[in-house]
């Protein structure tokens, strides 16, 4: 008999980003990042297309054989003092040969002030150059932490997010199958939606991060009544913006020919964009409730991150049980006092 | 009706797993089955009502199994007995 199947809708389109316009990381970060433009306008048009930051020490001393070019360029104290070192003449050459090499952005920090020539190479290909007055390692970890949520693979997938008690249940199942009205009587019961119907999720490192749409938000739908506004019903506790995907739940008809976990030993996955995710499959019939039994997932996953397993425990105990069978007379006598002396309590 | 004495013959006896394994095969019969063991009566299609059996390596259970697929559902059972609910040793 075949094990509950999952439904082919994990078999999601994984798109990416393939570049970001330095206007727009400009425009967006420059208050938070202390940003300040040092060539022209007309040098914005660039374009960012790795997530990575590049220190040039080495193509500095005229090293280029392997030079990280289409990175972001960071010039910290040590590349400044560097330059201030070799002279004029040498920083001539120097950026005259770096210049054929296309850099998407030059970046100085701790406000130091860009040499001549620098800027005069920045300025006459067209590569914007910034200034920070962020030391080196906060502006590299800021911007590495940007480029990688703008830079992560991501899509778009036919789900529902919620926060149950801390853990980030995605559902997922075909139209009709309830999966808004789980979600729903999840917010009754004090839980936080994330998103309904579709779920923007993304890969950053090893963690799937589940968000909403930024223009249906936290809006659903709800067959017979139609569009709801959740944090305006039932206040913004009922709401979040972002969480990560820790279980991803399966609602499915149930069907006679399907062997469903029976046991609870056995942890299945997923795989969602190349990351393992636990999956619990449930088969949904009249009169089941759904929102309780999620409740009892999130729960149990906590145990299991607390580790605790449950059914591990229980298990253990009847094999202890079968193990001291020659002593069954004893135990139950045991049992017996306990019976007789909760009686009177 | 039919019924059917069984001996365990896997290492650990029927715990989880292997009461995972039982309730597999009754609750898709129609046949209701009942298992004896010891002074203990317990409704096979339930995994909880196996697992507190707590049927030790080497025990003997008896399967009483009535209905329709009843020949189907204690061959099953038999197999699954003799495989030592497919564990090693």
């Amino acid at each position: 008999m075949p094990s509950a199947p999952f439904n082919t809708a994990l078999d999601w389109d994984v798109n990416r980003k393939h570049f970001l316009p330095v206007r727009d990381f400009y425009n967006r970060f420059r208050k938070e990042m202390r940003l300040e433009m040092l060539t022209g306008e007309g040098t914005l048009e660039s374009k960012i297309t790795e997530s990575m930051t590049h220190r040039p020490g080495l193509a500095l001393t005229g090293f280029v054989d392997v030079y990280s070019n289409r990175r972001i360029q960071v010039l910290g104290s040590t590349e400044w003092a560097y330059l201030e070192s070799v002279g004029k003449e040498r920083r001539e050459s120097l950026f005259a040969s770096l210049a054929r090499f296309p850099t998407p952005l030059w970046v100085l920090t701790h406000n130091l002030p860009p040499h001549d020539e620098l800027l005069a190479m920045c300025e006459k290909y067209g590569i914007p150059l910034m200034r920070t007055s962020l030391g080196t390692q906060t502006f590299v970890a800021i911007t590495q932490r940007i480029l990688m949520e703008w830079f992560a693979p991501y899509c778009d997938v036919h789900a529902s997010l919620v926060d149950v008690y801390g853990v980030g249940m995605l559902y997922v199942g075909s139209s009709n199958i309830g999966k808004s009205e789980c979600v729903l009587d999840l917010v009754e019961r004090g839980h936080r939606l994330v998103a309904d119907d579709s779920v923007r999720i993304r890969r950053i490192g090893d963690s799937i991060i589940g968000a909403c749409n930024h223009i249906a938000e936290h809006h659903m739908e709800i067959r017979g009544i139609g569009v709801i506004d959740i944090p305006r019903l039932f206040g913004i506790h009922a709401v979040r913006r972002v969480k990560k995907v820790e279980i991803v739940v399966e609602l499915q008809l149930w069907s006679p020919d399907v062997e469903y976990d029976r046991t609870g030993l056995d942890t299945q996955y997923v795989d969602v964009m190349g990351v393992n995710v636990p999956r619990v499959v449930i088969p949904v019939s009249p009169g089941k409730n759904i929102t309780v039994i999620s409740e009892v997932i999130a729960m149990n996953a906590l145990m299991k991150m607390s580790g605790v397993n449950l059914a591990e425990d229980f298990n253990n105990k009847i094999i202890d049980a079968m193990k001291n069978k020659g002593r069954s007379i004893e135990s139950e006598l045991k049992n017996a006092f306990r019976f007789t002396d909760e009686m009177y309590e | 009706m039919i019924t059917r004495v069984l001996q365990v013959t896997n290492k650990l006896g029927i715990h989880a797993r292997p009461a995972g394994m039982i309730v597999e095969i009754t609750t898709h019969a129609q046949s209701d089955v009942q298992i004896c063991y010891g002074d203990s009566r317990a409704n096979a299609k339930s995994i909880l009502n196996v697992m507190m059996l707590a049927a030790e390596p080497g025990s003997e259970i008896k399967f009483v199994i009535n209905g329709p697929d009843e020949e189907r559902v204690a061959e099953e059972l038999e197999k699954l007995f003799a495989n030592r609910f497919y564990e090693d040793g």
